[in-house]
């Protein structure tokens, strides 16, 4: 079955959810309300599950969930979310490294690592705030998670949006690891 | 000379941007390339010895530039219709794929200050300048020196290795305002 958009898929969302093992029934059904929730826009929402899925790495699921954003975002919001994971994927390596570390030096020390996109990404600037955001959650990196909270909490974003990207980012990254589990 | 933190003077002028028929001239300003990085580097003379092989260089470059958000225009002194004779006549500069600026009146050279005191023709000068308009790198070379672009862009690649993230925050520091 090909996808509806122009993103290629070999499943859609819901067949691919279909093949949840039965112990992960609460993140299928948990995949459903909270793409489906009001504290987001549309946009927002499918940001969000599109820079989640690239940070939680399962191809088929990337797939799906590419193929079903294409038919809620633009290209730029579209290209705007895939540049989120791409660039917080190395930001969130990075900057945890220094957090974690313990040396405060490594701070002195400029990073030398292009991350023009964050300029660039041509989309709402607090929608690529809270992508950014979702795949700190992921990736966890405790100084980059407090840094992008604090500008969307900055830039007046309430608490129960920022929590509800979060549900998204969580319940895409536990799908992640268990769609291929039952898999030879 | 402009220096670095300084707003690259507006302009407009005539410029050779190819050599088809029809398609050579172009009026170009500051705002043409709005939102891009641009790298403006200066020769005193067309048709002398230096210039074509620094300018060569830069056109093979031009797709790394490109790649980096960055238009390169390159100007002197002389006319538009000099640049095409100097286009035509010379193999390397052919198919340069970047404009060659006519400041016939030497406004925007004088505006930045790089018209040679004796000889009146520019200087060989580069500026990197940045999409808000602002001087970022200046570099000027004596008359029969020659550039490396691949400094250009090792420069370049340098200024935009801004740590933009928030997650470089260092705790109790200002807020930061997020870039536009």
């Amino acid at each position: 079955m090909s996808a509806r958009g122009p993103y290629h898929t070999d499943m859609t969302l819901e067949q691919l959810l279909e093949t949840c093992p039965d112990y992960a029934k609460d993140l299928k059904l948990n995949m459903s309300s909270v793409l489906r929730q009001a504290e987001l826009t549309e946009r927002q929402t499918w940001g969000t599950a599109v820079c989640s899925a690239i940070a939680a790495r399962n191809s088929r699921l990337t797939e799906a969930v590419l193929a079903e954003a294409s038919l809620h975002l633009g290209a730029p919001a579209l290209f705007a979310a895939q540049a989120a994971a791409a660039i917080m994927g190395m930001n969130n390596v990075f900057y945890r490294f220094r957090h974690l570390s313990g040396n405060p030096g490594y701070a002195a020390i400029p990073a030398r690592l292009r991350m023009q996109a964050i300029r660039t990404h041509g989309s709402d600037p607090v929608d690529f705030e809270l992508w950014c955001l979702a795949v700190s959650a992921i990736n966890a990196c405790a100084a980059c998670i407090e840094a992008h909270q604090g500008v969307l909490r900055e830039k007046g974003v309430t608490e129960e949006t920022i929590l509800a990207a979060i549900r998204i980012a969580s319940t895409i990254q536990a799908l992640a690891t268990v769609l291929d589990a039952g898999r030879a | 000379m402009l220096g670095v933190g300084e707003k690259f003077p507006s302009f407009s002028l005539q410029a050779t941007v190819s050599l088809e028929q029809g398609k050579t001239f172009q009026k170009i300003t500051d705002k043409s390339f709005h939102g891009k990085w641009k790298v403006y580097f200066f020769w005193p003379k067309d048709f002398t010895f230096v210039c074509p092989t620094e300018i060569a260089a830069f056109g093979k470059l031009n797709r790394e530039f490109q790649d980096r958000d960055a238009q390169v225009l390159g100007g002197s002194t002389d006319s538009e219709f000099v640049h095409l004779a100097w286009r035509e006549h010379h193999p390397d500069l052919k198919n340069l794929p970047f404009p060659m600026l006519a400041d016939i009146k030497r406004e925007l050279c004088a505006s930045l200050s790089i018209l040679d005191p004796s000889e009146g023709v520019a200087q060989r000068a580069t500026f990197v300048v940045d999409p808000q308009d602002t001087i970022r790198f200046v570099a000027v070379n004596d008359l029969s020196v020659g550039r490396n672009p691949q400094e250009v862009m090792r420069v370049l690649d340098a200024l935009q290795t801004d740590e933009l993230c928030p997650c470089n925050w260092h705790k109790g520091e200002a807020v930061l305002k997020a870039a536009v």
